[in-house]
């Protein structure tokens, strides 16, 4: 029995109704109020005025967006190589038994079960100049002068970076590991009696089993690093002198260190952008491979 | 039977509540930062809303707390959805924005009419600028707080410093002392990049002529150079700018780990608590230094929170001042003496309160030479200006920029904020009051 096509909008006008409330409206107002000079005060006495393309040529002029692009780039892609490099490797690690490999792996977890407050607020302290960091390594004797970690323009963004790794390898970890005990045990055992080696079985049977999962876990990881904001604001609000601004921090700056909206919202439509356009090209080509 | 008892029941508790529905009385709700743990949101809670409550049993009135990080946002959020609370408790430099957005209500009349001129012109000439525009008045500034430095005279003693520094070449020979003889950073500041740094820098660029609208001329620069020195030299840690807030500081001063910090009287309702200072049992507090010793006192910002009306209902206008009217009017003395790490913002309660709580003095005297943020930086523009300034100190500070550059390049940003008339007619008004409080500090 075929369902006439009214009611099969019905039930979905459920959900429908969610995603334009929730997803589509923010997005539309959003890029409405890009297209504004919005403040404080005209934004509260809806005064606005139409400027066309200003916010964005203002936003493309301001070497800052370019250095807060450029660390949004640097700090994704660095992020999810490394995250999902060592994720990968534990996943191996512990896709064999071992003695205590519960206790490892719920180790393994802890960075993802702390509130980013706590792990934020901790590495603040751990990487500053007179930190527990520059601490140890100069108790060891192997520094003399505290390393700059957050307290230089090109350090700040690495150090971030490096957190970010600590904080996102649980997220690729179980991911890959979860999709590693999918692959049928069969297939190593028949490369065992071909006499593979380790390498040539995670080279030849794990990682092309794995691509669906190593794909889908890379395009979530991007999407979830590149709107990484909090560790960047408790840990050095974007400094210093706008060093390590991602996209993100840089336009919550805008809208609540100096109440420019319609400048704030201009980055994040360009952000939207940019994530669209990296679903769009990575969808064509997982498309064109099929 | 059952049923017809249940229906019963039904119908009388439907008439018990009716009244109570129909008849409900007003709440009205008052919105703060204040932690309601924190000593000015305890004092509104058990001291004000009950003496309220005494002459308006019916009223009922709520204090939400807010936290400071979201409170803008949220005021922003309830003006546009027209959700505001009745009465809102504000950081002044926030003020000539709100009224300037129309979220503040004109209490003018009421103040006039309840409290008088006198009392009105009894506000130190900062506050009034603040809360007022043209003749209406907007909230009412409930204290006030501004800078000095925090000194532990123990570790002063110990490198043979009997006086606190006075002049900023003192503060630099005793910063020096301290590290070349205890081996520990001499002065802790704040330097964020956000207003609280702004805030921090200001009586560095202030006392010594500078002005936020012409950051590129030599006394702007002499004073980050001055700042920037003193962490170059590691007199003050670099650390400075990633600090959580201006707390953090007085937990390195806690800790042993700085012998003086820059900080505010704030602190003693906060960290410096009665059981703390007799702890550490040698903190102090200087005047903050001054570039020249002819200078009675530093230039300073005042820092601050005020009270305004936000409904427009007349009938909850009208106890919403009334609760304004109780805290400024018969409970004055008592916040002032008891409830509250701030000092006063009404010149008659200055004195008393320096007399009554000594810890303040060095505070009050200061507060007759502290200025207003917003007017000084461009009134409504005065967060961009602001946050130019903080992202170019930090610059200065980590030695990405030279004082020249930072400042160059920052002055350079604030004046393409403005309009060149604009621009003029701030930079002007900024300069003849600098003018005139420097020419007051001076005065025999």
């Amino acid at each position: 029995m075929k369902m006439p096509k009214v009611s099969l909008f019905l039930f979905l006008l459920p959900s429908l109704a969610l995603i334009c409330a929730f997803g589509i409206y923010p997005i539309v107002y959003n890029a409405f109020l890009s297209l504004k000079d919005v403040n404080l005060i005209s934004y509260i006495r809806g005064t606005a005025q139409n400027v066309g393309l200003t916010n964005y040529r203002e936003v493309l002029d301001d070497p800052l967006f370019w250095k807060a692009l450029f660390n949004t780039v640097t700090f994704t892609l660095l992020s999810i190589v490394l995250q999902m490099s060592i994720g990968f490797l534990l996943a191996l690690l512990f896709y064999r038994e071992f003695p205590l490999k519960g206790l490892f792996q719920a180790l393994v977890m802890i960075p993802w079960v702390m509130p980013i407050m706590v792990s934020g607020s901790f590495f603040r302290w751990f990487l500053s100049d007179n930190g527990f960091l520059n601490n140890f390594l100069t108790a060891l004797g192997w520094i003399k002068e505290p390393i700059r970690w957050i307290t230089t323009e090109k350090m700040a963004i690495y150090s971030l970076t490096a957190v970010n790794v600590w904080l996102g390898i649980p997220f690729n970890f179980i991911l890959l590991y979860t999709g590693i005990q999918q692959i049928p045990e069969e297939l190593y055992e028949s490369a065992d009696i071909d006499g593979a080696a380790s390498w040539h079985k995670v080279m030849y049977i794990t990682l092309p089993m794995l691509k669906p999962v190593i794909v889908a876990t890379f395009i979530l990881g991007c999407i979830l690093t590149f709107k990484v904001f909090d560790l960047v604001w408790i840990v050095t609000k974007g400094g210093p002198g706008g060093a390590s601004h991602l996209l993100s921090t840089l336009s919550y700056s805008l809208a609540f260190d100096r109440f420019q909206f319609g400048k704030s919202t201009a980055v994040l439509v360009l952000m939207q952008i940019i994530v669209v356009l990296f679903i769009s090209l990575s969808n064509r080509i997982r498309w064109e491979e099929r | 039977m059952q049923g017809q008892k249940a229906v019963w029941f039904l119908v009388i508790l439907f008439l018990v509540t009716l009244p109570s529905l129909v008849f409900a009385g007003t709440t009205l709700v008052f919105q703060g930062y204040s932690n309601p743990n924190e000593q000015v949101a305890q004092f509104i809670q058990n001291v004000l809303i009950p003496e309220f409550k005494k002459a308006h049993p019916d009223v009922d009135v709520k204090y939400v707390y807010i936290p400071f990080a979201e409170y803008m946002s949220t005021i922003l959020q309830q003006a546009v959805s027209n959700t505001l609370p009745d009465l809102v408790y504000l950081d002044n430099p926030w003020v000539p924005q709100l009224i300037d957005a129309n979220v503040l209500q004109n209490i003018r009349d009421y103040v006039m009419k309840d409290l008088g001129n006198d009392f009105w012109m009894d506000f130190f000439p900062g506050h009034r600028m603040v809360t007022s525009k043209d003749e209406g008045i907007y909230a009412l500034q409930v204290h006030t707080n501004n800078l000095a430095i925090f000194y532990r005279e123990g570790f002063l003693q110990k490198v043979g410093v009997g006086k606190p520094p006075k002049t900023w070449e003192e503060l630099l020979d005793v910063s020096r002392k301290i590290k070349e003889n205890l081996n520990l950073y001499g002065l802790i500041f704040y330097a964020g990049a956000d207003e609280a740094g702004t805030w921090q820098f200001e009586p560095f660029l202030w006392s010594n002529g500078g002005s936020l609208l012409e950051l590129d001329q030599k006394e702007a620069i002499e004073a980050l150079a001055f700042v920037a020195g003193l962490v170059k030299e590691g007199y003050a840690p670099r650390d400075v700018i990633n600090l959580k807030d201006q707390g953090d500081e007085t937990i390195w001063f806690m800790n042993g780990q700085v012998a003086m910090m820059v900080n505010g009287n704030w602190e003693f309702g906060w960290h410096l608590l009665p059981d703390v200072l007799e702890k550490l049992g040698d903190v102090r507090v200087a005047p903050f230094p001054v570039p020249d010793a002819a200078m009675r006192s530093a230039i300073l910002p005042f820092g601050g929170e005020c009270v305004g009306i936000t409904t427009t209902d007349a009938e909850k206008s009208k106890y919403a001042w009334e609760l304004i009217r109780i805290w400024f009017g018969e409970k004055l003395e008592e916040y002032y003496e008891k409830w509250t790490g701030h000092i006063p913002t009404l010149a008659s309660y200055s004195a008393k309160i320096a007399s009554i709580r000594p810890e303040f003095k060095v505070f009050i005297d200061q507060a007759a030479y502290a200025l207003p943020r917003p007017p000084m930086g461009g009134m409504e523009k005065y967060p961009d200006v602001s946050n130019e300034l903080a992202l170019a100190l930090q610059k200065a500070l980590t030695g990405a920029q030279t004082p020249e550059e930072a400042f160059g390049q920052a002055a350079k940003n604030i004046k393409n904020l403005f309009t060149p008339e604009q621009y003029e007619k701030h930079k002007e008004f900024a300069r003849n009051v600098l003018t005139e409080v420097l020419a007051r500090t001076k005065q025999q």
